[in-house]
């Protein structure tokens, strides 16, 4: 019945058709009808490959239902849905539309069965998204938004050439497993890499979200990087490198949350820490494995956006997100604080919330298949994201020193979008069947046994006591204004050093040897000047006798020469 | 009507409020820190009572979940804090390229104090 409609462009037509629309409650309204119709096709659509069509020759799948994208594009659904209550009394026509773009091409990408659907998709995400940096309108983030859109474009164009190979290698588009013997597939990866934001390429992350605005951020952390877990789970399953890569994303954001004092910034580092939980699940490959990473974005999706909303709120009503500022806030917005508590413990995956049963998966995946050092990695991420976001981003915001702030209770809307996004956190931790039943493989898992259970409270309590040991002794760090260097430094201040130093020193030596070459010119004129000039001997003599002189030398030489050359 | 629905909502909002309240007291901090302490040992001391199914042998060490969790984020706020004397710029050392050191604008805020 709906064979025809492809959920993207449900989204794409609400962007287009939202400028007409009296921009209130019916504009709205028709915002959060999209995700709904958005809906309709994935979850009355028959598993298979539809809407194709043929282009230069080449069978182009714009719509690949399948298990694995049937999971991610039913989460970007959901987040969009939220998100955008979230976002209810937004009245920017531009980030409106951006925000619908930006949705929609995740699940235009999340749902392409070849790499050139794959690449419109997964630039359309990088262009859309950038308004909702640009929507606030500043200097700072008018820079932040043009760092982050080139690096955006930059996955996409590596992307390109790598399908370009790709095909050129295997004489295939198909958008399934790639093996990493051809270069094309490695180009590819690479493009994942760049908006999985691996280590070392991840600081367009923690630059970029912090700056959007309130509403922006909460959209920006749905979509973008959990695309790129899933064009990763799709492509490179059971690719080992990816195994310590993962483990290295979980590990060193968790040391900058530590210091970092803006609360969105410090989500956005432990937002890069999940993700490693995801990587590693990838690259162990099991069935086991890839059900915990789809498992994990989706529960992951949910918290995250609740903890983005929750100190969005705080921003929303203070001005400011950074931690050495707040305190206190318990008070008078006692809803945000425990839609934010419920967020805090879900990510520290404490039993009966949504964080537990999926990355419980993923650590027994890796455990399973032999990977210690992996393990021990994964556990001392997973005390570490308490330590954090589970207790850091509430503590400063709610409670620690008083800041004398009385901000009012978030609006209306923003406490139903929190409320739904909490009602699912716990849900999916009470019930997870219904979220394993719908993984890509049948595996039965069950993270409630009491060995499970036990360690996780045992590790979980113990890094609390940790907290507590380095509040109470004055050893944790308190909350500074400042910023924290990180890879980004490179491009933003060496490498225009670099440069700089570059400029001046080539401009030094080309003017030094300009100076020398016009000197030199200068003397070899004088000189010539000497003899040839006006006053010089040379001017003394006639012309044309000097030129018959010469003419008679010349003359000689060619008869000496003709006659030494004579045979 | 609109009154006493205000009222309505500011019970349950008394309700949260007043349940925590006892975190601005010194006092009683100290004793909920001591109470997850000793809930901490108890946990703890759980691993006599029952088998646990493991997949490494490190599992088996008595409280290997426990002294992992707390020695491995002690040493990750204590190596931190040292990152800080290397990392640490002013807040407006990318500026003007950077948000963090500009208010965020007033437009997308919709700044409301509480009536207290």
């Amino acid at each position: 019945m709906f064979e025809w409609l492809h959920p993207a462009l449900v989204y794409l037509a609400g962007a287009f058709l939202l400028p007409f629309v009296p921009n209130g409650k019916a504009r709205a309204s028709l915002i959060l009808l999209v995700p709904l119709i958005g809906l309709i096709p994935l979850l009355t659509m028959p598993y298979g490959e539809t809407l194709q069509f043929t282009l230069f020759g080449e069978t182009l799948t714009t719509f690949r239902l399948d298990r694995l994208s049937f999971v991610f594009s039913l989460i970007f659904s959901l987040a969009a849905f939220l998100s955008l209550l979230y976002a209810w009394h937004v009245r920017d026509t531009m980030q409106q539309v951006a925000a619908l773009a930006y949705a929609g091409s995740a699940i235009g990408a999340a749902l392409a069965g070849d790499l050139i659907t794959l690449f419109v998709w997964w630039e359309g995400t990088a262009i859309a998204s950038v308004f909702l940096i640009w929507a606030r309108r500043t200097e700072g983030s008018y820079n932040t938004g043009m760092r982050y859109l080139i690096i955006q474009i930059a996955s996409g164009v590596v992307l390109l050439a790598g399908a370009a190979i790709h095909y050129r290698e295997t004489g295939s588009l198909a958008f399934d497993k790639l093996s990493l013997e051809g270069v094309g597939a490695w180009f590819i990866l690479l493009s994942f890499g760049i908006k999985c934001a691996f280590p070392l390429l991840h600081n367009w992350l923690q630059d970029s979200y912090p700056a959007a605005t309130v509403t922006g951020t909460v959209i920006l952390s749905a979509f973008t990087t959990k695309l790129a877990v899933y064009a990763l789970a799709r492509g490179f399953a059971g690719t080992d490198f990816l195994i310590p890569i993962g483990a290295a994303m979980t590990l060193f954001p968790i040391f900058y949350a530590v210091i970092e004092n803006d609360l969105r910034r410090v989500l956005t580092y432990s937002l890069n820490n999940q993700l490693g939980f995801m990587v590693v699940g990838i690259g162990v490959g099991s069935e086991l494995a890839i059900n915990g990473t789809a498992a994990h974005a989706f529960s992951h999706i949910l918290y995250k956006a609740l903890l983005f909303m929750s100190v969005g709120a705080v921003l929303y009503r203070t001005g400011t997100a950074k931690g050495s500022e707040l305190g206190g806030l318990y008070k008078t917005m006692p809803w945000t604080m425990v839609f934010c508590v419920i967020g805090a413990a879900s990510i520290s995956a404490f039993p009966l919330f949504s964080g537990f049963i999926s990355k419980s998966m993923i650590l027994s995946a890796a455990a399973k298949d032999g990977h210690y050092i992996t393990w021990l990695i994964l556990l001392f991420a997973s005390a570490g994201v308490f330590h954090h976001s589970g207790i850091k981003i509430p503590y400063f915001a709610f409670f620690a020193h008083d800041s004398g702030k009385r901000p009012a209770e978030a609006p209306w809307n923003m406490l139903l979008a929190m409320g739904l996004t909490a009602f699912l956190c716990i849900a999916i931790g009470v019930w997870p069947n219904a979220l394993y039943s719908i993984l890509p493989f049948d595996v039965k898992y069950n993270p409630y046994t009491s060995t499970h259970v036990i360690t996780q409270f045992q590790l979980l309590f113990f890094s609390a006591i940790a907290f507590g040991t380095l509040m109470r002794t004055g050893i944790y760090p308190p909350e500074l204004k400042s910023v924290n260097l990180d890879t980004d430094w490179t491009y933003r201040k060496m490498l225009p050093a670099v440069l700089g130093f570059v400029i001046l020193f080539v401009s030094a030596v080309w003017s030094e040897l300009a100076r020398g070459a016009t000197n030199s010119a200068l003397a070899i004129r004088d000189t010539l000047a000497k003899f040839y000039g006006p006053e010089g001997r040379v001017a003394q003599v006639q012309p044309t006798g000097y030129m018959v002189l010469w003419l008679a030398i010349l003359l000689g030489a060619a008869l000496f020469v003709n006659l030494v050359g004579l045979p | 009507m609109a009154k006493k629905k205000s009222d309505k909502s500011e019970g349950v909002d008394s309700i949260i409020v007043r349940s925590m309240s006892w975190v601005d007291d010194r006092s009683k901090v100290d004793k909920f820190f001591w109470g997850v302490v000793a809930v901490g040992i108890l946990l703890t001391l759980l691993d006599l009572f029952y088998h646990k199914h493991v997949y490494f042998e490190t599992e088996n060490i008595f409280g290997f979940y426990s002294f992992y969790g707390f020695f491995m984020c002690a040493a990750l706020v204590v190596a931190a804090r040292a990152m800080r004397v290397v990392l640490m710029r002013s807040e407006d050392y990318y500026a003007p390229q950077d948000v963090e050191a500009e208010d965020h604008p007033e437009f997308d805020l919709d700044r409301k104090q509480a009536d207290v």
